[in-house]
């Protein structure tokens, strides 16, 4: 598939970025968001984003077909890894989700094209409106696509003019859906712009940060701190720091009828993006006390990784990080070795899967790609004494209990910091309503306009 | 009570291999290091108790490994926690800890005064061969650590103890200390001053040091305006990474800084590769030779680098991890699984740094 020149991220890698490149494509794009964009109805935008995700679902699609076969190379995702991906993500992209999405952000489903007003607002005789940024500016991480993809959407509903900027190597997939919405609606695409540079290159960056309106950023702390210190006062900063997940069996869970399902959903959030999210578990937690040993749990786990290998591969990996699998792998041998309550499973002659299983509650953090603890703990209050120093770091439990526990669990969880709390086997898929890191998905862009009408 | 005679005779073999193979490496052949890297091994797996276990749990045992390269190694890590030594307490003379200020837990690697004479037997000749070749070179010696008398459990500051006591008797000269954080410092001032008399008098001279010894060295000399043209002759040794110990610099870069400060060819600058777990090392050149930069252990060492992917050994020009087998480590384990990442060549290799993050953050390989 040949891709048009679209975007700068389209370019041969040598041709060089200028600020003034930069400057001249934010011009642009607010031009055209202007003439394009601007007098959009939400209704509109939702119709055009449901029609770009049904068809990324099609197996004929041009975009999807690229990407699977593309992919593998450009990501490092094996092509089964990718095509899961793609679906859970675009299934969700409906009509129905995008409205709940506005609803429960803003109160309101016309909240974005007209004044309006809910319930409480109708009693105070006030309506109100929201309007996006002109110029929207991601700084996207990394090389899992959902959040880049996600954001563009959001934007789009905010009827923003976008600039993505993507790390080096990682514009691949963020781009082909911004292909797709080109191919949808060319004016639509008109108003998003895609580059690809290594963070901090103070031109281009200045050049960009000096026409944004709002930044959103996705990185290490060091990396937020260092662009929100760089924008103009008046630009709106939202930054997503690094967040690590885990999951938490509750002992009543531990039951032979259970434990299938259990270990099959874990599977699901090991295996999914190959654990490179945030939202991906590097420790499942497992309750001592239940009617089957949790070392159980792990041993059924390795079983579980070892037969979806088979049918979704990893795929490969660079020399570092299977160094850095190898290297922890061994220490754990000798650990094993050594220690009656330390058990290691992993996959012969490749570094496709391991399973850790340890009696020391504290959370460690994995080596990814596929290679998940298994921790075995009394209860919730010893696992939050352990979590205490990565407190505000924590961004999903999935959470295995029963009905009678889950709610005491789940609270405790919030009121300790955790700010999503999902099924066991959904960690890596948020629903679209989802507030990340805590923080409203729409609410956080927009800016309020109230109009309290003349009651006399 | 544990029998040491066949260890020690098993050093006294390895002693006369290393005197001839010291002379002509190509002498030591490959069925004279099979067969002693297998009579090492089952002298290791009988002693050690936490390395018997591994074996056995690997199905690696002497009634079953009939090749070097299938012996099971050790990782880096296991040196932590582990007892990995032969030695009864009443023979450990001397520990070596491994370096670095993060680590909360060194590797040990115990010293009795028979190991540490077969640690020199190993140390010299290599090091003879590779820096200081020529017969005659009347050398004035450098090296920026502290003396062992302030670290006695660098198996570094023991070496450049050792090859000064064997090359230039009597003129031991540490220009380190240790200051009161427990960091090393360098005596600028006194440095500076046996510089410049070498200079003054043409004296060939010697620094040794670690790689973050040398960056500080470079920016007090462009702090003080200071460029050196070294007499003819002079040469350099760095070691190491950096360890958070100062800024860090591509060896390239460093060795180019330390080439135009000093007035060295780049020819002079070599690199050593050592670890307190091992007790031989390889250099990545021969001074004044000006050949691509490999690092060789001598004969009695052997290595494979492993791809992290299969475990398998890695085809010429691929990356992996290193494995040293190291013969001299008699009373230790032999066979080390390293988490340093190099390419493979046909002669040599390139060392290509650490396997990032490879040990679980605050984790203690025995802790409950």
């Amino acid at each position: 598939m040949n891709l048009p020149n679209y975007f700068l991220a389209d370019l041969p890698p040598e041709a060089s970025l200028t600020g003034p490149l930069i400057t001249e494509a934010c011009l642009t794009m607010k031009r055209n968001r202007v003439q394009f964009l601007a007098q959009r109805s939400t209704s509109d935008i939702i119709r055009v984003l449901c029609e770009v995700a049904e068809r990324w679902q099609k197996k004929t699609n041009p975009f999807r077909l690229y990407a699977l076969e593309e992919g593998p190379q450009q990501t490092g995702f094996s092509r089964a890894t990718l095509e899961r991906g793609i679906d859970d993500f675009f299934r969700q992209i409906t009509e129905e989700n995008l409205e709940l999405l506005v609803a429960q952000e803003l109160g309101h489903a016309k909240r974005l094209d007209t004044f309006s007003a809910g319930k409480e607002e109708r009693i105070g005789d006030r309506t109100s409106m929201v309007t996006g940024p002109d110029l929207l500016v991601h700084i996207a991480a990394g090389n899992l696509p959902n959040p880049a993809w996600m954001s563009l959407i959001l934007g789009l509903l905010t009827r923003s003019a976008q600039f993505m900027k993507c790390a080096r190597g990682s514009s691949f997939l963020p781009r082909l859906f911004a292909h797709s919405l080109y191919e949808e609606d060319a004016k639509l695409g008109a108003c998003i712009e895609l580059a690809e540079w290594a963070g901090g290159e103070s031109e281009l960056e200045n050049a960009l940060f000096a026409e944004a309106d709002c930044v959103t950023a996705t990185g290490s702390d060091e990396t937020l701190a260092a662009i929100r210190s760089r924008l103009p006062v008046r630009v709106r900063f939202l930054g997503y720091g690094h967040r690590v997940s885990f999951g938490y069996v509750s002992r009543e869970m531990m039951s032979e009828r259970s434990l299938p399902k259990l270990v099959k959903a874990a599977t699901e959030d090991i295996i999914a993006w190959n654990q490179l999210g945030c939202l991906s578990p590097h420790v499942i937690y497992v309750e001592h006390g239940g009617q089957l040993e949790p070392a159980l749990f792990a041993a059924k786990l390795a079983e579980e990784l070892a037969a979806r290998e088979a049918a979704e591969p990893r795929g490969p990996l660079d020399t570092h990080s299977a160094a850095a699998i190898q290297t922890r792998r061994a220490f754990y041998e000798i650990r094993a070795a050594h220690l009656p309550d330390t058990q290691l499973w992993c996959s012969e002659n490749s570094t496709a899967w391991t399973v850790i299983f340890e009696n020391e509650t504290g959370f460690q953090h994995s080596c990814l790609n596929r290679f998940i603890y298994v921790k075995q703990l009394m209860d919730q209050e010893e696992l939050l004494r352990h979590l205490e120093p990565l407190r505000h770091q924590i961004s999903t439990v999935g959470l295995a209990a029963t009905d009678e526990t889950a709610p005491k669990l789940a609270t405790r969880f919030a009121q300790w910091g955790i700010t999503r709390i999902c099924p066991l086997g959904r960690m890596q898929k948020p629903p679209l309503t989802w507030r990340h890191d805590g923080r409203p998905a729409l609410n956080d862009l927009v800016t309020w306009t109230d109009w309290e009408k003349d009651s006399v | 009570m544990t029998d040491l005679l066949p260890f020690q005779s098993f050093a006294r073999r390895l002693r006369d291999t290393i005197s001839c193979a010291s002379n002509q490496p190509e002498s030591l052949g490959k069925n004279e290091f099979q067969s002693l890297a297998l009579d090492l091994f089952r002298l290791q797996y009988d002693q050690i108790a936490p390395y018997r276990s591994l074996c056995d749990r690997r199905r690696k045992t002497p009634a079953t490994v009939s090749d070097w390269k299938d012996i099971p190694a050790l990782p880096t890590s296991a040196f932590k926690d582990l007892e990995l030594s032969s030695l009864p307490i009443s023979e450990r003379t001397t520990v070596f800890h491994s370096s670095g200020t993060t680590e909360q837990r060194p590797s040990r690697h115990f010293h009795s005064a028979e190991s540490l004479s077969v640690y020199e037997a190993s140390l010299l000749p290599w090091f003879q061969r590779h820096v200081v070749p020529e017969s005659q070179a009347n050398l004035r010696w450098i090296a920026l650590t502290p003396p062992s008398s302030a670290c006695p459990h660098s198996s570094l500051i023991h070496m450049f103890e050792a090859v000064q006591k064997a090359f230039a008797p009597g003129e031991t000269q540490f220009y380190g200390e240790l200051s009161t954080d427990n960091t090393w410092e360098i005596r600028f001032s006194e440095v500076f001053a046996t510089l410049e008399q070498a200079i003054a008098s043409q004296q060939p001279v010697i620094l040794l040091g670690t790689a973050f010894l040398f960056v500080h060295l470079l920016d007090e000399l462009e702090e003080r305006g200071i460029t050196y043209q070294l007499p003819p002759g002079s040469r350099l040794m760095e070691t190491g990474g950096y360890k958070g110990r100062s800024r860090e610099l591509p060896k390239a870069e460093l060795h180019r800084l330390l080439s135009q400060r000093l007035g060295l060819p780049d020819s002079a600058i070599l690199c050593e590769y050592g670890m307190s777990e091992l007790s031989s090392q390889a250099y990545d050149r021969t001074c004044f030779d000006a050949s691509p930069r490999r690092f060789q252990f001598p004969p009695w060492v052997h290595i494979v680098i492993v791809s992290p992917e299969t475990g398998a050994e890695v085809a010429f020009g691929e990356p992996g991890l290193v494995r040293i087998h190291d013969l001299a480590n008699i009373w230790s384990i032999a066979a080390v699984q390293t988490e340093d990442l190099a390419i493979r060549h046909e002669a040599g290799f390139e060392l290509l740094g650490r396997a990032a993050k490879a040990e679980p953050r605050g984790c203690s390989l025995m802790a409950g």
